[in-house]
């Protein structure tokens, strides 16, 4: 059996159990914590309040746009961008299609594909650059930060110095660091990317009771 | 282990619930609520960055209660255990430098409550004894008299008095089965008594039956801004019991920021059941008496004059349109502030932190960067703010800064400006 | 076993054994438009296999292969030529003058570097750290600064292999391994080559202030910008940072235009343009990496509390009047007594300082 072989096929779905039970035990293990039920009468739902928390917290606000619009621009541009690579590039479409679930959808021509990269990269970087630069990201940042940057950073650089799909060492490469992502994601705080949901979703059931507005 | 801090780890993992427990996980430490908050706009020091105040209960969730703590902790990988002396470093960034104002959860991607998570952790710190001797003070005056600022009955009838000479307008007490009932703060009994004459004009023409108690008149709520669930029931259970003696229908909040918040939304949750009897938020209750056209306008003040959005009453009370409406019946030269509304600058006296000496100059640092917001706007000749806290905050700054601005509360405004028919 | 160990650990186990995955890999594959079948039987059919020479002299025949010919269809940049003489010249320059001259000009560049930190040692604070900070560079400017960073090491490493990957890592990882590191570097330039352009916008934008030339950075050329002598005094950048951000702005702007020829090739009208822009964009590399290498050496190891300026934004004020006298005296509105001379530490105004920063900062 190739490296390759046993990074897309054994590790992989290794690293794929490993990252589905931990992300769900995190998820229901913040739940079962459980909340004080609130006996005020409320003003409005905090049904709807969890979903518009959620949905409010997309768009940023102008008042703080003018100091935070470079986390704004960069912060949209690698979530977006990495979005887009994982779930519109060609090869991956293929790899799910073959590995995981019988079902494909259209694919990103190449060139889009190196677009949405270059806005990955892009913010990323910058993101990662401030975390180092910034009196006060410096100040709250922790290993599991930069782990976490420089894991995705590892992972996007490795697919797109694949791009030419012509050596097997390159994808396996590629392989081996998406399974240490997959990993490494339930035990780290790139659990965000589920985490955020609750979180905003708490904040915004809160207000909706109160019948704040957002 | 060390008694003390081991104590505030208890209190901070009982106060850790599913809300806190997704904030701790979903934080990327992206910095961005330093940007709305006044402290650290004010001083540029890292250390305020709102997120960064929570460290040492989130430290004890990821060590002690987090999903997969324990599994972490066999390899070593989750933080050491909550020190004593952490936690008094930490104590002016929990007391002195948060006033609740909850700015920095509209800037956060992850929607994080930081105001309600640090009201959490404060529980921690009033279980461990680490708390400013200024709150110390006035959680002591709360429990003797009630009011943080040790005002008595005595001292609030006399007042009354003085406002029946001057509106000519009798104010009954302990009056049963009025239909509401009005509670005033500490510091408008002392500081700003017309507001007493003013509820009393407005209640007369809008035909209103009320009354004050003189068992429970005091709306602060001293026990929710140190933190301590034990005080701020007592004090909530005071008002609660008055009010069911009288047969109120409904409690009036006053012109004051938590206090709300603490009557209407902890309260029964304190008590363990819905009260008999209805809480309603002054400029609620005004504006809903004009719109059934019981108190009409008369002639506006011709002024420059813009609004100041006390956080728990807009930002965090939900209270938005109300004084707006109010506002644009009252004057006829309205200006708003950038960002005003929701996103308004708080004073930056909230939360306990104008009753903390200790907190001061960080106080004034904070009011410097509202006196800007309000500069912005040009030449303003008065400013109106519906919160007595912030009123007192407003008026120690701007003799600070040496400032000349007038500062007015909303229901006196609009007493003034009633219809003379 | 701490996690840190742990993720290292994988890391190099990954880096060790790429190579021996490539040595067994029998699973490379040309690219997919590498073989271009059908232009051979073309050229058969329409010049004649079987009649090289048919009524046309030699000379006559090679003309027409240089030169051109009518009715002869081919595709592609060259028209109707067939064989661009140039080509075996740009090959020669390429392969003899600037991959052997280019790594040589990088070796002395190094060895320059390691000698001058032999003679000189680290440039250190004659007066010591004071404590004391002065706002030197706003968030906004280093992030811009690091920006660029990242992508020129980026577009350095894999260019790098491009150009001297054939003589230099060839003989020492084999063929087979060149072949996938050297298709790994060309995708992962062709990406981050755009960003270079964005990044080299901002990044003019944001330093051009304070970097044009003035009087005191003749007479810092005629002290040998104090590196090796006595101090050469210097404003917010001296005649050193100038000439670096001009290096960047201007060969930068030369490797972006030619980098966008050899990425985007239908943008050169011809094929000339094409073999220019290789041996340009090699030389300006070449500049730039050399320039680099003295600018990550001075702004680190080289100098003590230079990084200050990029990491936190804020330098010791002993550093501001050691090394940039005219700009702090600019900044605090004190003068620098004799920066020479042991002690002299005018004692600055905080307000001042503080409220410089605060200025830069927003």
């Amino acid at each position: 059996m190739s490296l390759l072989q046993i990074f897309e096929g054994p590790l992989f779905y290794i690293a794929v159990t490993v990252f589905m039970i931990g992300a769900t035990w995190r998820i229901l293990g913040i739940i079962a914590i459980g909340r004080k039920t609130d006996i005020s009468p409320p003003k409005a739902s905090a049904n709807v309040g969890f979903i518009a928390g959620n949905l409010r917290h997309f768009l940023p606000r102008k008042v703080f746009a003018k100091r935070t619009w470079v986390h704004i621009v960069a912060g949209y541009s690698f979530h977006l961008g990495l979005f887009v690579l994982v779930i519109f590039a060609a090869p991956h479409i293929t790899f799910f299609h073959d590995r995981i679930w019988d079902i494909r959808w259209p694919a990103l021509p190449r060139w889009g594909l190196i677009i949405a990269a270059q806005f990955a990269f892009a913010g990323l970087i910058m993101l990662w650059v401030r975390r180092f630069s910034d009196p006060v990201m410096r100040l709250i940042s922790d290993w599991d930060d930069h782990i976490g940057s420089w894991l995705t950073f590892l992972v996007m650089l490795t697919g797109c110095l694949a791009l030419q799909e012509s050596h097997d060492a390159l994808k396996a490469t590629h392989m081996l660091f998406v399974d240490i992502w997959l990993i490494y994601f339930p035990f780290s705080r790139l659990m965000h990317a589920m985490t955020f949901f609750l979180s905003r979703g708490y904040t915004g059931a809160t207000y909706g009771r109160k019948g704040m507005n957002l | 282990m060390n008694a003390v801090a081991q104590k505030a780890i208890d209190k901070f993992l009982e106060f850790t619930d599913s809300d806190i427990a997704a904030y701790a996980d979903s934080c990327v430490h992206c910095g961005e609520c330093a940007e709305a908050c006044h402290f650290y706009m004010a001083t540029n020091d890292p250390k305020y960055t709102p997120t960064y105040k929570l460290f040492p209960m989130v430290k004890a969730y990821k060590r002690h209660k987090a999903p997969m703590a324990g599994l972490k902790k066999l390899f070593g990988l989750v933080p050491p255990e909550v020190t004593e002396e952490e936690l008094r470093q930490w104590e002016p960034l929990v007391y002195d430098s948060c006033t609740m104002c909850g700015r920095c959860t509209l800037v956060c991607p992850m929607g994080i409550d930081v105001a309600g998570s640090i009201r959490k952790m404060r529980e921690g710190y009033v279980a461990a004894g680490i708390i400013p001797d200024g709150l110390v003070d006035a959680g002591k005056n709360a429990e003797r008299t009630g009011s943080p600022m040790g005002v008595t009955f005595k001292a609030l009838s006399a007042q009354i008095a003085h406002q029946e000479a001057e509106t000519g307008i009798k104010i009954e007490i302990d009056k049963k089965g009025a239909d509401y009932l009005a509670l005033l703060s500490s510091m408008e009994i002392m500081g700003f008594p017309e507001i007493i004459g003013s509820y009393a004009k407005m209640f007369k023409e809008a035909g209103v039956s009320w009354t004050i108690s003189s068992e429970a008149f005091e709306a602060t709520n001293v026990g929710v801004q140190i933190g301590s669930g034990k005080m701020a029931k007592s004090l909530v259970q005071r008002v609660v019991d008055a009010a069911e003696k009288l047969e109120v229908k409904h409690v009036i909040s006053p012109e004051c920021g938590h206090a709300y918040g603490a009557l209407r939304w902890a309260g029964p949750n304190m008590v363990g059941r819905q009260f008999k009897f209805e809480v309603i938020h002054i400029i609620e209750l005004i504006e809903q008496l004009r719109n059934e056209g019981r108190l009409p306008a008369g002639e506006k003040d011709t002024r420059r004059i813009t609004l100041h959005d006390p956080c728990q009453i807009i930002r965090r009370g939900g209270l938005l349109q109300e004084p707006r409406k109010l506002m644009d019946d009252s004057c006829s030269d309205f200006v708003e502030m950038e960002g005003a509304g929701v996103c308004n600058l708080c004073c930056g006296g909230g939360g306990g932190v104008s009753a903390n000496p200790r907190a001061e100059e960080l106080q004034m640092a904070a009011f410097s960067q509202k006196l800007k917001q309000i500069s912005d706007i040009g030449e303003v000749e008065a400013v109106v703010v519906p919160c007595a806290n912030c009123r007192t905050v407003f008026e120690d700054g701007l003799d600070e800064f040496e400032v000349e601005l007038e500062v007015i509360g909303l229901g006196e405004l609009v007493a003034e400006t009633l219809s003379t028919k | 076993m701490d996690l840190r160990e742990l993720v290292a650990a994988m890391f190099l186990f990954a880096l060790i054994v790429m190579p021996l995955e490539s040595l067994q890999a029998q699973s490379v594959r040309p690219p997919a438009n590498a073989v271009n079948q059908g232009i051979d039987k073309q050229i058969d059919e329409q010049i004649g296999t079987s009649n090289t020479l048919g009524t046309n002299s030699q000379s006559d025949y090679w003309r027409d292969l240089r030169h051109g010919k009518d009715g002869l269809a081919t595709s592609g940049q060259s028209g109707r030529k067939l064989i661009q003489a140039q080509g075996e010249q740009w090959r020669i320059v390429r392969k003899t003058y600037i991959v052997k001259y280019g790594g040589w000009v990088l070796a002395t560049a190094i060895f320059l570097i390691v000698l001058f930190y032999l003679i000189r040692g680290k440039i250190r604070l004659k007066a010591g750290r004071s404590g004391e900070t002065i706002s030197r560079f706003s968030l906004p400017h280093r992030t811009a600064h690091w920006f660029m960073a990242s992508i020129f090491i980026l577009l350095s490493i894999s260019g790098l292999i491009l150009l001297l990957g054939r003589t230099v890592l060839m003989p020492v990882i084999g063929k087979n391994a060149h072949s996938i590191v050297a298709s790994a570097a060309m995708q992962g330039h062709n990406l981050f080559g755009p960003l270079f352009i964005v990044a080299l916008i901002w990044l003019t934008f944001m330093f051009i202030r304070g970097n044009f030339f003035q009087m005191a950075d003749l007479k810092w050329i005629l002290k040998g910008g104090g590196l090796l002598g006595p101090h050469a005094s210097a404003g917010h950048y001296n005649f050193g940072e100038k000439g670096w951000f001009w290096l960047v702005v201007i060969a930068g702007s030369i490797m972006a235009i030619t980098g966008m020829i050899l990425e985007f090739p239908w943008l050169a009208e011809s094929l000339q343009l094409l073999q220019i822009s290789v041996i340009v964009h090699a030389i300006g590399a070449i500049a730039l990496i050399s320039a680099a290498l003295g600018h990550i050496y001075i702004g680190t190891l080289g100098m003590e509390g230079a990084l200050d300026s990029m990491t936190t934004g804020d330098v010791d004020v002993v550093w501001a009047k050691e090394h940039h006298d005219l700009w702090y005296e600019e900044v605090t509105g004190q003068k620098v007594a004799n920066p020479e001379a042991e002690g002299s530490q005018s004692i600055p105004d905080h307000n001042q300082i503080s409220a410089q920063s605060q200025t830069t900062e927003t």
